[in-house]
């Protein structure tokens, strides 16, 4: 039986998001474009979708008075992204 | 990193790839190890050259060079913080683990004073030091720290069996084995990663 894959989840850009903050406590938007090679505009709009679905935290303020953005996986993120590689699992061969 | 359709099998490959590139980063340089293993190797050195040689303690000044060193650790760790862009868990409890061992080693120096206890104080750090050295070994999977810290452990059961001076040679081969051979060998790692 093929589970749903989670709309937000299952794009490219967002997984890589979620992936990379999964494994740290947080991180600078720079630190997330420079790894996932993304371009500021389209990393901003995605990690937007993600900080609308509640699956991250984003902190925005000021360092050396530039503007600094920093980003954290909150616990529903973490439930959604264990939800989504259980839901992956079920498409992979046996 | 472009939107499109993606099968299963790259999603997981795209976790995998993510999830390696935020773990490998390896973030210990080894800087303060060398900062303190140093430190610490002159100042026993001096002071078992002090008691040995002039038997008192006239080069026992010699220590006022760890608050240099904390002075430099703070200015150090500050604008470390600022250039950081990421933070993760591993170094989060290994600042903790650091920290604790600080607090402790602080407390048991000034209640080794006041009870008089002074001559217990290298056998007594030698057991501290295996502490932070060890859980830093396990925390950054890197062996040289955890060996060092049993060559600690073991100097601080030898220190009880030999005259209080000599127990400042087993110091400055306790710093030399815990921090500062590992202290290059991360620097060497951490030069290799970049």
């Amino acid at each position: 039986m093929f589970k749903d894959l989670d709309p937000i989840l299952h794009s490219q850009l967002r997984l890589a998001v979620m992936s990379l903050l999964i494994g740290v406590k947080e991180a600078e938007f720079t630190f997330i474009k420079d790894k996932t090679g993304s371009t500021a505009g389209n990393l901003s709009v995605q990690i937007t979708k993600l900080k609308e679905a509640g699956y991250v935290e984003v902190i925005k303020q000021f360092k050396d008075n530039y503007p600094q953005t920093i980003c954290k996986i909150t616990a529903e993120g973490i439930t959604a992204f264990e939800t989504y590689v259980k839901a992956l699992q079920s498409y992979l061969p046996k | 990193m472009q939107q499109q359709e993606f099968s299963p099998q790259d999603s997981l490959n795209l976790i995998e790839s993510m999830i390696n590139k935020a773990r490998n980063r390896f973030s210990e340089n080894g800087h303060l190890y060398l900062l303190w293993g140093w430190v610490i190797l002159i100042c026993s050195i001096v002071s078992f050259i002090s008691l040995y040689r002039f038997k008192d303690f006239r080069l026992y000044p010699v220590w006022f060079l760890t608050w240099v060193a904390v002075i430099y650790q703070f200015i150090y760790i500050f604008r470390k913080k600022k250039e950081q862009t990421v933070r993760t868990y591993t170094d989060e409890i290994n600042a903790n683990v650091w920290m604790v061992f600080v607090i402790m080693g602080g407390l048991m120096g000034v209640i080794l004073s006041k009870m008089g206890h002074y001559q217990l104080m290298n056998t007594m750090v030698l057991i501290l030091y295996g502490m932070p050295t060890f859980l830093s070994g396990v925390i950054f999977k890197f062996n040289p720290l955890k060996f060092g810290a049993v060559i600690c452990w073991v100097l601080a059961y030898i220190s009880t069996l030999i005259p209080y001076e000599f127990s400042f040679l087993l110091l400055s081969m306790a710093v030399v084995t815990a921090w500062i051979v590992p202290g290059y060998l991360l620097r060497s790692r951490y030069k290799n990663q970049n």
